[in-house]
């Protein structure tokens, strides 16, 4: 880190013309970067600002097929969707799902990081074994959660028979619309938290014990400390965990349409499940198109105030 | 003030055990119940340990089964591809990236950054059509480079920040020498980001075998599928599910990954956080 003031510049030593030496630079590091930023632009700029423009167009999968192009189609896609109140409930759903996993992974991600932190037996075995669920593939993990949420002979059947004391013995989390949402943000939780503790762990080493010993001998209690010295100096890597977790569960797809494809009755139909309805079930790529296009606007607008919100705590 | 400490600790080892028994249990639950008969899988309440332990849901799926071992290599071409792909691309961008400080960097920088947000099922309704037109679509090559495209973003900025580390002193040194540019970048610069190596390969590997939306949208022959999209279209009935041999099919497809991340943790853990922490 400590390099950096020191500028790469030989030139000075070699004698060598000015201009020559920056131009050869140029041609280099472009043609390093060149492979990268390739792939970029074809395989995620351009389908993007393809799939802004197909939203504005009646164009479907026939249309590839017959290879004839889309047609302007004045806002029809958008028009239909708010006409047809699917999307309003699909924003609100993906919402609902994306503010209560973020909160939840925060909550607990962050007792674990605490706890680690602490001088406790075993905590790096601990550090080390929390991380297998996140290496688990999003579908084997919506299928581990569908077996223990499974309707007939589930664990969770029988768990929630046990605590209800025999009251409760039809208990089906995912056939429910009151909780299917849940089940997936507990199957979606189950796999992220182990990120967001480790690098929450590794955030709480950059709060110094000299500030917190100090505060102790001052008096302040356990949640003062806390909140005054542990949150402000993890501030970046709390920032970093979070936008992170927001980016993850706004994008979630695979997950979602493997435990229960948006139903039942809708209630787990976020954006994601829409757009890929629309586009690849119902065979209408520019509606699906409409669906991702609010889709993105609704995430910069979310990521914006974000920034905004923790440009403004930094002032305090 | 003994005694409240005390609690505290019997609190900490709460929270601890209850995180990790909602962390580790569904593991331990989908294991044992690969190892237990269909009857007994299908009996409630259930069994918290198999009573007849049996690896015939194994042995069905390595000798009668036809599909899943060819989307389970097929998994294994494709992400491997996509790593080595990946990482050769990282190495070279992120160098460019933190080396030399043009006024386009910030233009790649926030392409790199927006290209994350972006969301997937966006790219796969124009992708669709336009690998089409390049006949790319229902080809491994295909998938690889969509793939390999929607690693690069994250991982070429996590690897400039190895980059970063590395003291300029060095590449000045070697460039009074009279060695060129590729050469002081591959003989003299790569190998010091070797920890950097490991940690993109690894975590482009992970990604890559997790992928299930641009092999169900880009894939449509069966013999190209990938495990997860395989498993989704082969396993997943409407109404009825084979769930022993679901769970031992997870477990299978765990495995691989899980032996790869104990083995390198270290480098991988290491370089996450070094990654977030620069963001």
């Amino acid at each position: 880190m400590q390099n950096k003031s020191i500028t790469f510049d030989p030139n000075k030593k070699k004698g060598a013309p000015f201009m020559r030496r920056i131009t050869k630079d140029r041609l280099f590091a472009l043609a390093l970067l060149t492979p990268s930023i390739i792939v970029t632009v074809m395989f995620i700029l351009v389908p993007v600002f393809d799939s802004v423009i197909r939203s504005l167009q009646d164009y479907r999968i026939k249309n590839i097929i017959a290879g004839t192009p889309g047609k302007w189609n004045e806002f029809a896609n958008y028009m239909k969707l708010f006409s047809n109140n699917k999307l309003l409930p699909s924003i609100e759903t993906t919402f609902i799902f994306v503010g209560g996993v973020v909160l939840a992974q925060f909550v607990l991600g962050m007792a674990m990081a605490l706890v680690l932190n602490s001088n406790l037996k075993g905590a790096r075995f601990i550090r080390s074994i929390m991380m297998a669920p996140w290496i688990v593939p999003t579908i084997i993990s919506g299928l581990i959660w569908m077996w223990i949420y499974q309707p007939q002979y589930g664990l969770l059947k029988y768990v929630v028979g046990i605590f209800s004391a025999g009251r409760v013995t039809d208990f089906a989390m995912l056939n429910n619309p009151a909780t299917a949402l849940l089940g997936i943000a507990i199957a979606a939780l189950w796999k992220q938290i182990p990120l967001t503790a480790l690098l929450l762990v590794s955030g709480l080493a950059n709060v110094p014990e000299e500030t917190m010993e100090a505060a102790t001998v001052d008096g302040a209690n356990a949640v003062n400390r806390f909140f005054h010295i542990t949150i402000p100096y993890m501030k970046s890597i709390i920032k970093v965990t979070t936008s992170m977790s927001i980016i993850e569960n706004f994008k979630q797809f695979p997950l979602i349409w493997t435990m229960t494809g948006g139903g039942p009755d809708n209630s787990t139909s976020t954006l994601a499940i829409l757009s890929y309805r629309e586009a690849f079930v119902s065979n209408n790529l520019g509606s699906g198109a409409a669906v991702t296009t609010i889709w993105m606007l609704l995430m910069i607008g979310v990521v914006i105030l974000f920034n905004i919100i923790f440009k403004e705590t930094k002032m305090e | 003030m003994k005694k409240k400490q005390i609690i505290f600790t019997v609190i900490r080892y709460i929270i601890v055990a209850l995180i990790l028994l909602f962390l580790l249990f569904p593991l331990y639950w989908v294991l044992m119940t690969s190892f237990k008969e269909n009857m007994e899988a299908y009996k409630f309440p259930p069994t918290f340990f198999p009573e007849f332990p049996t690896a015939g849901a194994y042995m069905k799926l390595f000798t009668e089964d036809q599909y899943f071992f060819r989307y389970y290599i097929n998994n294994f071409i494709v992400s491997g591809s996509c790593a080595i792909l990946t990482t050769f691309m990282a190495i070279i961008s992120g160098y460019a990236l933190s080396r030399f400080h043009f006024k386009w960097n910030k233009w790649i920088i926030a392409a790199f950054t927006s290209a994350q947000m972006f969301p997937v099922v966006s790219r796969m309704i124009s992708l669709y059509g336009l690998m089409g037109k390049m006949h790319l679509i229902n080809t491994r090559q295909g998938l690889i480079l969509a793939l390999t495209a929607a690693m690069i973003p994250f991982t070429t900025m996590l690897m400039a920040s190895f980059f970063d580390s590395i003291p300029k002193v060095l590449e000045e040194a070697a460039f009074i020498d009279g060695a060129g540019r590729f050469k002081i970048l591959f003989s003299v610069i790569i190998p010091l980001v070797k920890p950097g190596i490991l940690a993109v390969g690894i975590y482009s590997l992970l990604m890559t075998w997790d992928d299930y939306l641009h092999a169900t949208t880009l894939i449509q022959t069966d013999s190209l599928r990938t495990l997860s999209a395989g498993v989704s279209v082969r396993y997943l009935g409407e109404l009825s599910y084979d769930w022993s041999l679901v769970n031992t099919i997870s477990v299978i497809g765990i495995i691989p990954m899980l032996l790869l991340f104990f083995f390198f943790q270290k480098h991988l853990v290491k370089g996450l956080v070094q990654g977030a922490v620069k963001g």
